[in-house]
Protein backbone atom coordinates (compact mmCIF):
# COMPACT_ATOMS: atom_id res chain seq x y z
CA UNK A 1 0.00 0.00 0.00
CA UNK A 2 1.27 3.64 -1.12
CA UNK A 3 1.97 5.97 1.62
CA UNK A 4 -1.03 8.17 -0.09
CA UNK A 5 -3.18 5.24 0.17
CA UNK A 6 -2.12 4.57 3.76
CA UNK A 7 -3.14 8.41 4.37
CA UNK A 8 -6.29 8.20 3.03
CA UNK A 9 -6.96 5.82 5.19
CA UNK A 10 -5.83 7.30 8.06
CA UNK A 11 -7.54 10.63 7.81
CA UNK A 12 -10.94 9.08 6.75
CA UNK A 13 -13.81 11.57 7.51
CA UNK A 14 -14.78 10.97 11.35
CA UNK A 15 -18.50 10.78 12.76
CA UNK A 16 -18.61 12.81 15.91
CA UNK A 17 -20.36 10.75 18.94
CA UNK A 18 -23.31 9.93 18.69
CA UNK A 19 -25.96 13.16 19.37
CA UNK A 20 -23.74 15.56 17.53
CA UNK A 21 -26.89 17.23 15.52
CA UNK A 22 -29.11 17.54 18.45
CA UNK A 23 -26.77 19.15 20.42
CA UNK A 24 -25.72 21.68 18.09
CA UNK A 25 -29.56 22.16 17.68
CA UNK A 26 -30.45 22.62 21.05
CA UNK A 27 -27.20 25.29 21.42
CA UNK A 28 -29.57 26.85 18.54
CA UNK A 29 -32.27 27.02 20.21
CA UNK A 30 -30.30 28.61 22.95
CA UNK A 31 -29.74 30.98 21.05
CA UNK A 32 -26.06 29.74 21.11
CA UNK A 33 -23.88 32.22 19.49
CA UNK A 34 -20.58 31.54 17.45
CA UNK A 35 -17.53 31.69 19.38
CA UNK A 36 -15.16 33.81 17.35
CA UNK A 37 -11.62 32.53 18.01
CA UNK A 38 -9.05 35.04 19.16
CA UNK A 39 -6.96 35.16 15.79
CA UNK A 40 -5.49 38.29 14.95
CA UNK A 41 -7.49 39.88 12.37
CA UNK A 42 -6.36 40.75 9.18
CA UNK A 43 -5.70 44.64 9.76
CA UNK A 44 -4.01 43.92 12.88
CA UNK A 45 -1.55 41.23 10.88
CA UNK A 46 -1.15 44.25 8.29
CA UNK A 47 -0.76 46.65 10.75
CA UNK A 48 3.36 46.14 11.19
CA UNK A 49 4.42 46.47 8.01
CA UNK A 50 2.46 49.43 7.37
CA UNK A 51 4.04 50.93 10.48
CA UNK A 52 7.68 49.75 9.40
CA UNK A 53 6.90 51.80 6.10
CA UNK A 54 5.69 54.80 7.94
CA UNK A 55 8.38 54.75 9.91
CA UNK A 56 11.28 54.28 7.06
CA UNK A 57 8.94 56.79 5.12
CA UNK A 58 9.16 59.41 8.09
CA UNK A 59 12.85 58.54 8.67
CA UNK A 60 13.40 59.13 4.88
CA UNK A 61 11.66 62.23 4.65
CA UNK A 62 13.96 63.24 7.77
CA UNK A 63 17.01 62.31 6.34
CA UNK A 64 16.27 64.58 3.41
CA UNK A 65 15.47 67.25 5.13
CA UNK A 66 18.55 67.51 7.40
CA UNK A 67 20.57 66.90 4.01
CA UNK A 68 18.90 69.93 2.56
CA UNK A 69 19.45 71.74 5.71
CA UNK A 70 23.30 70.75 6.03
CA UNK A 71 23.37 71.88 2.08
CA UNK A 72 22.17 75.10 2.48
CA UNK A 73 23.96 75.69 5.73
CA UNK A 74 27.35 74.69 3.65
CA UNK A 75 26.48 77.09 1.04
CA UNK A 76 25.88 79.62 3.77
CA UNK A 77 29.11 79.64 5.26
CA UNK A 78 30.86 79.24 1.71
CA UNK A 79 29.02 82.66 1.25
CA UNK A 80 29.73 84.41 4.40
CA UNK A 81 33.49 82.96 3.87
CA UNK A 82 33.52 84.14 0.70
CA UNK A 83 31.95 87.72 1.86
CA UNK A 84 34.70 87.56 4.66
CA UNK A 85 37.56 86.82 2.02
CA UNK A 86 35.89 90.08 0.08
CA UNK A 87 36.22 92.37 2.58
CA UNK A 88 39.57 91.86 3.70
CA UNK A 89 40.19 91.98 -0.10
CA UNK A 90 39.01 95.79 0.19
CA UNK A 91 40.47 96.69 3.32
CA UNK A 92 43.72 95.47 2.01
CA UNK A 93 42.91 97.99 -0.83
CA UNK A 94 42.28 100.57 0.99
CA UNK A 95 45.19 100.10 3.14
CA UNK A 96 47.60 100.03 0.63
CA UNK A 97 45.97 102.87 -0.81
CA UNK A 98 46.16 104.99 1.79
CA UNK A 99 49.89 104.08 2.46
CA UNK A 100 50.86 104.89 -1.12
CA UNK A 101 49.21 108.01 -0.73
CA UNK A 102 51.13 108.63 2.51
CA UNK A 103 54.24 107.51 0.73
CA UNK A 104 53.28 109.98 -1.61
CA UNK A 105 52.81 112.70 0.44
CA UNK A 106 55.92 111.97 2.51
CA UNK A 107 58.11 111.91 -0.68
CA UNK A 108 57.48 116.01 -1.13
CA UNK A 109 57.93 116.75 2.12
CA UNK A 110 61.45 118.72 3.21
CA UNK A 111 63.59 116.52 5.40
CA UNK A 112 64.54 118.02 8.56
CA UNK A 113 68.48 117.82 8.12
CA UNK A 114 69.52 119.53 10.68
CA UNK B 1 -40.94 24.56 13.28
CA UNK B 2 -40.49 20.72 12.52
CA UNK B 3 -38.40 18.47 15.25
CA UNK B 4 -35.33 17.15 13.55
CA UNK B 5 -36.80 13.87 14.44
CA UNK B 6 -39.91 14.42 12.22
CA UNK B 7 -37.26 13.83 9.07
CA UNK B 8 -36.57 10.10 8.56
CA UNK B 9 -39.67 8.70 7.09
CA UNK B 10 -40.04 11.64 5.39
CA UNK B 11 -39.13 11.13 1.41
CA UNK B 12 -35.13 11.73 0.55
CA UNK B 13 -34.55 15.96 -0.21
CA UNK B 14 -31.86 16.68 -2.29
CA UNK B 15 -28.87 19.14 -0.67
CA UNK B 16 -30.21 22.20 -2.61
CA UNK B 17 -33.79 21.18 -1.29
CA UNK B 18 -32.71 20.83 2.38
CA UNK B 19 -30.89 24.05 2.17
CA UNK B 20 -33.77 25.97 0.88
CA UNK B 21 -36.27 24.32 3.36
CA UNK B 22 -33.63 25.27 6.00
CA UNK B 23 -33.92 28.88 4.87
CA UNK B 24 -37.09 28.79 5.05
CA UNK B 25 -36.48 27.90 8.95
CA UNK B 26 -37.39 24.13 8.98
CA UNK B 27 -35.30 22.91 11.89
CA UNK B 28 -35.23 19.13 11.13
CA UNK B 29 -33.85 20.24 7.11
CA UNK B 30 -31.21 22.18 8.82
CA UNK B 31 -30.27 19.60 10.85
CA UNK B 32 -30.68 16.82 7.95
CA UNK B 33 -27.67 18.99 6.51
CA UNK B 34 -25.81 18.89 10.00
CA UNK B 35 -26.03 14.78 10.11
CA UNK B 36 -25.13 15.26 6.10
CA UNK B 37 -22.22 17.32 6.79
CA UNK B 38 -20.71 16.20 9.84
CA UNK B 39 -18.57 13.67 9.48
CA UNK B 40 -16.67 16.41 6.63
CA UNK B 41 -16.31 19.16 9.22
CA UNK B 42 -15.68 17.02 12.49
CA UNK B 43 -13.48 15.26 10.67
CA UNK B 44 -11.50 18.13 9.30
CA UNK B 45 -11.50 19.31 12.97
CA UNK B 46 -10.45 15.59 14.42
CA UNK B 47 -7.49 15.16 12.70
CA UNK B 48 -5.96 18.59 12.68
CA UNK B 49 -6.45 19.60 16.61
CA UNK B 50 -6.12 15.67 17.64
CA UNK B 51 -8.63 16.14 20.41
CA UNK B 52 -12.27 14.67 20.51
CA UNK B 53 -13.67 17.55 22.98
CA UNK B 54 -11.66 20.68 20.65
CA UNK B 55 -13.13 18.85 17.39
CA UNK B 56 -16.67 18.83 18.64
CA UNK B 57 -16.53 21.91 20.04
CA UNK B 58 -15.13 23.83 16.86
CA UNK B 59 -17.33 21.59 14.91
CA UNK B 60 -20.25 22.82 16.65
CA UNK B 61 -19.34 26.60 16.08
CA UNK B 62 -18.77 25.96 12.67
CA UNK B 63 -22.31 24.41 12.37
CA UNK B 64 -23.46 27.67 14.58
CA UNK B 65 -22.44 29.84 11.89
CA UNK B 66 -23.78 28.12 8.87
CA UNK B 67 -26.97 28.70 10.84
CA UNK B 68 -26.64 32.42 11.12
CA UNK B 69 -25.57 32.45 7.61
CA UNK B 70 -27.51 30.35 5.92
CA UNK B 71 -29.32 33.40 3.77
CA UNK B 72 -25.52 33.84 1.88
CA UNK B 73 -25.08 30.47 1.38
CA UNK B 74 -26.18 30.13 -2.31
CA UNK B 75 -26.10 26.67 -2.86
CA UNK B 76 -25.28 22.73 -1.80
CA UNK B 77 -21.81 22.83 -3.59
CA UNK B 78 -21.42 26.60 -2.40
CA UNK B 79 -22.38 25.07 1.06
CA UNK B 80 -19.80 22.10 1.06
CA UNK B 81 -17.71 24.49 0.04
CA UNK B 82 -18.30 27.17 2.52
CA UNK B 83 -17.95 24.77 5.36
CA UNK B 84 -14.35 23.34 4.28
CA UNK B 85 -13.39 27.13 4.35
CA UNK B 86 -14.95 27.82 7.72
CA UNK B 87 -13.50 24.71 9.18
CA UNK B 88 -9.98 25.41 7.93
CA UNK B 89 -9.70 29.19 9.27
CA UNK B 90 -10.79 27.96 12.55
CA UNK B 91 -8.60 24.77 12.94
CA UNK B 92 -5.78 27.23 12.16
CA UNK B 93 -7.30 29.96 13.87
CA UNK B 94 -7.87 27.74 16.67
CA UNK B 95 -3.60 26.54 16.65
CA UNK B 96 -2.66 29.34 16.09
CA UNK B 97 -4.35 31.59 19.22
CA UNK B 98 -3.94 29.26 21.75
CA UNK B 99 -0.72 27.93 20.58
CA UNK B 100 -2.12 25.22 22.36
CA UNK B 101 1.11 23.04 21.07
CA UNK B 102 4.89 23.58 20.59
CA UNK B 103 5.22 22.95 16.99
CA UNK B 104 8.51 19.86 17.16
CA UNK B 105 11.10 19.57 14.32
CA UNK B 106 9.62 15.84 12.60
CA UNK B 107 12.93 14.82 14.09
CA UNK B 108 11.86 15.65 17.38
CA UNK B 109 8.63 14.04 17.19
CA UNK B 110 8.72 11.35 20.45
CA UNK B 111 8.95 7.62 19.59
CA UNK B 112 5.16 5.91 19.95
CA UNK B 113 5.39 3.37 22.50
CA UNK B 114 4.99 0.53 19.70
CA UNK B 115 5.92 0.92 16.29
CA UNK B 116 3.43 -0.21 14.18
CA UNK B 117 3.46 -3.13 10.80
CA UNK B 118 2.58 -1.83 7.68
CA UNK B 119 -1.20 -2.43 7.47
CA UNK B 120 -1.09 -2.50 11.53
CA UNK B 121 -4.22 -0.41 12.97
CA UNK B 122 -1.48 1.43 14.79
CA UNK B 123 -0.28 2.79 11.90
CA UNK B 124 -3.19 4.81 11.02
CA UNK B 125 -2.18 6.48 14.77
CA UNK B 126 1.22 6.81 13.66
CA UNK B 127 0.36 8.70 10.74
CA UNK B 128 -1.71 10.53 12.26
CA UNK B 129 0.38 11.62 15.38
CA UNK B 130 3.19 12.82 12.34
CA UNK B 131 0.63 14.44 10.68
CA UNK B 132 -1.30 16.67 13.63
CA UNK B 133 2.83 17.72 14.34
CA UNK B 134 2.87 19.17 11.09
CA UNK B 135 3.13 23.53 10.70
CA UNK B 136 -1.16 24.49 10.69
CA UNK B 137 -0.68 25.41 6.90
CA UNK B 138 1.32 22.18 5.63
CA UNK B 139 -1.27 20.57 8.04
CA UNK B 140 -4.53 21.69 6.46
CA UNK B 141 -3.66 20.95 3.33
CA UNK B 142 -2.20 17.33 3.57
CA UNK B 143 -5.66 16.56 6.13
CA UNK B 144 -7.95 18.25 2.95
CA UNK B 145 -5.45 16.16 0.41
CA UNK B 146 -6.20 13.53 2.04
CA UNK B 147 -9.88 13.57 4.08
CA UNK B 148 -11.58 14.88 1.41
CA UNK B 149 -9.68 14.44 -1.48
CA UNK B 150 -9.08 17.39 -3.48
CA UNK B 151 -6.83 18.55 -6.14
CA UNK B 152 -4.50 21.51 -5.45
CA UNK B 153 -6.69 24.35 -6.57
CA UNK B 154 -9.38 23.37 -4.71
CA UNK B 155 -7.33 23.29 -1.65
CA UNK B 156 -6.06 26.73 -2.81
CA UNK B 157 -9.59 28.18 -2.85
CA UNK B 158 -10.71 27.08 0.60
CA UNK B 159 -7.35 28.18 2.35
CA UNK B 160 -6.38 30.91 0.30
CA UNK B 161 -3.16 29.91 -0.62
CA UNK B 162 -1.42 30.50 -4.01
CA UNK B 163 -1.21 26.90 -6.20
CA UNK B 164 2.46 27.07 -5.82
CA UNK B 165 2.47 27.12 -2.35
CA UNK B 166 0.07 24.66 -1.81
CA UNK B 167 1.95 22.17 -3.87
CA UNK B 168 5.10 23.42 -1.48
CA UNK B 169 3.07 22.31 1.79
CA UNK B 170 2.28 18.96 0.36
CA UNK B 171 5.92 17.68 -1.39
CA UNK B 172 7.69 19.03 1.67
CA UNK B 173 5.10 17.41 4.23
CA UNK B 174 5.33 14.35 2.25
CA UNK B 175 8.94 13.42 2.14
CA UNK B 176 9.22 14.79 5.53
CA UNK B 177 6.58 12.12 6.46
CA UNK B 178 8.78 9.43 4.70
CA UNK B 179 11.58 10.65 6.15
CA UNK B 180 9.95 9.93 9.93
CA UNK B 181 8.56 6.77 7.95
CA UNK B 182 12.10 5.28 6.78
CA UNK B 183 13.58 5.70 10.32
CA UNK B 184 11.47 3.42 11.62
CA UNK B 185 11.59 0.76 8.55
CA UNK B 186 8.62 1.88 6.81
CA UNK B 187 10.11 2.96 2.98
CA UNK B 188 7.52 4.19 0.58
CA UNK B 189 8.11 5.28 -2.73
CA UNK B 190 7.42 8.61 -3.63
Amino acid sequence: MSLEQELRRALARKDPPRGFDDRVLSKIAAGGTVRVPASVPRWRRASLPIAASLLLAMGTTYYVHQQQRAAEAHVRAEQAAHDVVLALQITSETISAAQAKVQEMTRYEPKNDY
Amino acid sequence: MQMAAALPHAPALSGDELLAQARAGSESAFAALVREHQAMVYGVAYHFLQSWAQAEELAQDVFLALHLNLSRVESARHMVFWLRRVTSNRCIDAVRSAQRRRELPMDEIPEPSVTPRVNDPLMGELLRALVAELAPDARIVVTLRFQEDLDMAEIAAITDMPVNTVKSHLRRSMDALRRRLKDKGHVYES
